[in-house]
């Protein structure tokens, strides 16, 4: 039976068309994930079969579910939760705070499936035991990983029964090994039913076999099996995106970096609020490297680079730096380039500041500017009117105005698009090592900092 | 701007001009009204007494608790005095007195607010620990205490209700500064080079000034109510001085005989709150 059969749908706003017109059929036991761009009106799709499209949006076209056709938008919420389910983006943000994640899954298994309550409080234990989960049954959302808490929400999402699940960016904000955890659960908890799974991330599409759908600006431009796809690109933009996977990346040239130090750390302990995070640890970082310390979140990477740059007191040990410069040659890049500029002037102004601040050289930055992709037209706008990869370009702009001889690029790309993020970092690491400068690139995936540094340090 | 223009003269970095313009243009109707409101009384309390020869002490007990005729637009009062003139002064004494507690008190409660964000420990304490004894009375009966002490002075006045109004500013401007001071955006400018005044120029002010925009604005109302109130009860500005709350409870015994009287002080000291209320609204 095809559980999910539209055709022809498209979104609107007004007159102005979001999404192009889709036609697909979802078996049962079928998955279909549709790849795509941030703003590619992929989750407008997602809302559309679900039924919970925002008021100004409107659908055309005909979706059939369970064989049920012409479906009005209050027969398809008497739908939800038993036969279709959508599993939100960022699920932690979806679960009760409050309650414990055992009471969350029997309150649906309740509710929702309608068992009683003995049968739903055995089921819900059950469950959690089959999914690893049987420990932290007394523990809210807050208690527990990322990782935890996305399985916690799987299983909410399919304890009313619901065949056709269908999960809106399952993998967002997770590091590399949680990612391939959740959708491995994922994968599990859907076994007999079907699974529509939007996402960014080309690793997710390869881990899910099935239909594979690839959207770009509100447009499908490539549809069929997910092996061929991904194996044999037609249209140009799903081979950039795979090409953006850091997997597919070619090797970064290993220049000979030199064997002078640049920065030691000599058995550093380092705390964050009570918590002791690294112990007695060293390391030596030379001149012109290009140095990635991998690491799942929150195992102290970030912290170790302020604690090299001086930003945080270490505990015992010491930081020596080898080289006699100015403060402001010791430079960093920030996770998130919309929270480490100020939205209150023009990019110009700030660069302006910083030339003024230090009497620099201000025919250097034109070339450095044309190097980065910046233009002049750009420069005049605030932080808060260019996008991320815009803004991290910026900012690597004004730390290399400074000749930086270290920069610590804390996740720099982890909060940009893959195809943005593939650009980013290879320029961070082009123009660094131009301008003879030591880069520590921290990252949660492996396969990035493999392509882009000399070497690797995992914490 | 072309980089080889660099050279040239540097522009200025700061440009209050721009922030002002942003404001007008982002402003709200209702922003537009309450400005209107102030503008039209502060013209009228600086041109009215050009109009007429005599001023506000004059009396003319011959013509007492007249009607708006040819000659007293808005009547006398029960010495005779002009209700035009008195009126005009009185307005232009509650905008003076606002204009300073605003000036005063977002000053110290910005600069206290800032430095006590930035020292949370050394500094911070000791400021927390002033603006508690301060809360711990009633703002109006500090107000009367000074008031008390100097009975009728103007600076007084003005000195009671700043100290009792900063406290609001640097609760708000600390409230917004301390995440800030931590932000990864401080962070960058301090790695940088920049220093304190760079920061709080480009990173505290821009996003305080909105807030305290706001509380100037409802700060300049309770100013005039506050002082309208001790005018009311005789412990703020003294007689023969116009001031709308004296000016009230002086007409107030001859409501039933001159009605007007008594409504003009009340009006002008409503549209004077009503507009400030409004110039501080913004979308929500």
């Amino acid at each position: 039976m095809s559980l999910l059969n539209i055709s022809n749908v498209s979104v609107y706003v007004g007159d102005t068309q979001l999404l192009a017109p889709v036609t697909l059929t979802l078996q049962e036991g079928e998955r279909l994930t549709i790849l795509g761009q941030t703003g590619s009106g992929k989750s407008l799709l997602a809302q559309a079969i679900m039924g919970n499209l925002p008021k100004a949006l409107t659908r055309r076209g005909q979706i059939d579910l369970f064989g049920k056709t012409n479906l009005s938008l209050k027969e398809q919420k008497a739908m939800w939760g038993k036969q279709i389910s959508m599993l939100p983006q960022e699920p932690w943000n979806s679960l009760d705070p409050l309650m414990s994640a055992e009471r969350q899954l029997t309150d649906t298994e309740y509710y929702v499936a309608g068992k009683t309550w003995s049968t739903a409080l055995s089921d819900s234990l059950a469950k959690l035991k089959k999914l690893g989960l049987g420990h932290i049954g007394q523990k809210r959302v807050d208690q527990l990983s990322g990782g935890m808490a996305q399985r916690v929400a799987i299983a909410c999402a399919t304890a009313g029964g619901a065949k056709l699940v269908i999960a809106d960016e399952p993998t967002k904000g997770l590091d590399v090994s949680r990612r391939d955890q959740v959708v491995a659960s994922l994968k599990e908890q859907t076994e007999g039913g079907a699974l529509l799974t939007i996402t960014h991330d080309v690793a997710v599409a390869r881990q899910l076999p099935g239909k594979l759908m690839v959207v770009k600006n509100g447009r499908v431009v490539e549809q069929g099996e997910s092996n061929d796809i991904l194996s044999n690109p037609a249209h140009d933009f799903t081979k950039a995106l795979i090409e953006a996977d850091p997997l597919q990346w070619p090797n970064s040239e290993n220049l000979a970096s030199s064997q002078e130090k640049l920065i030691s750390a000599d058995a550093i302990s380092v705390k964050r609020g009570k918590q002791t995070l690294f112990n007695g640890l060293s390391l030596d970082i030379h001149k012109n490297e290009v140095v990635g310390i991998v690491g799942d979140s929150g195992c102290g990477k970030s912290t170790l680079g302020d604690a090299l740059l001086g930003l945080l007191p270490v505990e015992s040990g010491c930081v020596v730096k080898h080289e006699e410069t100015q403060p402001q040659r010791w430079q960093k890049l920030y996770q998130d380039p919309t929270a480490s500029v100020t939205h209150s002037v023009s990019l110009q102004t700030l660069l302006e500041d910083l030339i003024k601040l230090h009497k620099l050289d201000a025919s250097k930055a034109t070339p450095l500017m044309k190097r980065l992709g910046l233009t002049h037209e750009l420069m005049q706008r605030t932080a808060s009117e260019v996008s991320g990869g815009e803004l991290q370009r910026f900012c690597l702009l004004r730390a290399l105005m400074l000749e930086p001889v270290f920069l610590f690029a804390d996740e720099p790309t982890s909060r940009l698009d893959p195809l943005t993020q593939k650009d980013v970092s290879e320029l961070l690491v082009q123009v660094a090592k131009e301008q003879g400068c030591s880069v520590v690139l921290v990252s949660h995936d492996p396969n990035m900092i493999e392509k882009r540094c000399d070497r690797v340090i995992r914490l | 701007m072309m980089y080889t223009e660099a050279n040239s003269p540097p522009t200025p970095t700061f440009r209050p001009t721009n922030r002002v313009k942003k404001a007008f243009r982002s402003a709200t109707s209702q922003q537009w009204f309450g400005f209107a409101i102030l503008a039209t009384l502060l013209i009228f309390s600086f041109l009215a007494p050009h109009f007429v020869s005599v001023d506000g002490a004059e009396q003319d007990l011959g013509a007492i608790l007249t009607s708006p005729n040819a000659e007293h637009w808005l009547g006398t009062d029960h010495f005779g005095r002009s209700m035009w003139v008195r009126l005009a002064d009185a307005i232009a004494l509650s905008f003076g007195l606002a204009a300073l507690c605003v000036l005063t008190a977002s000053t110290a409660g910005i600069a206290l607010g800032v430095l006590s964000a930035w020292f949370p420990t050394r500094f911070g304490k000791v400021v927390e620990l002033l603006t508690t004894i301060l809360l711990a009375l009633p703002g109006l009966v500090l107000v009367l205490i000074f008031a008390a002490i100097v009975p009728g002075s103007f600076w007084m006045l003005y000195f009671a209700i700043a100290l009792i109004q900063w406290v609001e500013y640097y609760r708000v401007v600390r409230a917004i500064c301390q995440p800030l001071i931590h932000s990864p955006e401080m962070e960058a400018s301090q790695l940088m080079g920049f220093g304190r005044w760079y920061c709080f120029k480009r990173h505290l002010l821009p996003a305080i000034l909105p807030q305290v925009l706001t509380i100037a604005a409802f700060g300049a109302a309770n100013a005039i109510l506050m002082m309208a109130s001790l005018g009311f009860v005789y412990v703020g500005i003294q007689p023969p001085l116009a001031e709308l709350g004296l000016m009230t409870v002086e007409l107030f015994p001859y409501y039933s005989d001159a009605p007007w009287l008594l409504a003009e002080p009340l009006v002008s000291l409503a549209a004077m709150v009503l507009g400030c209320q409004l110039l501080g609204r913004r979308n929500a």
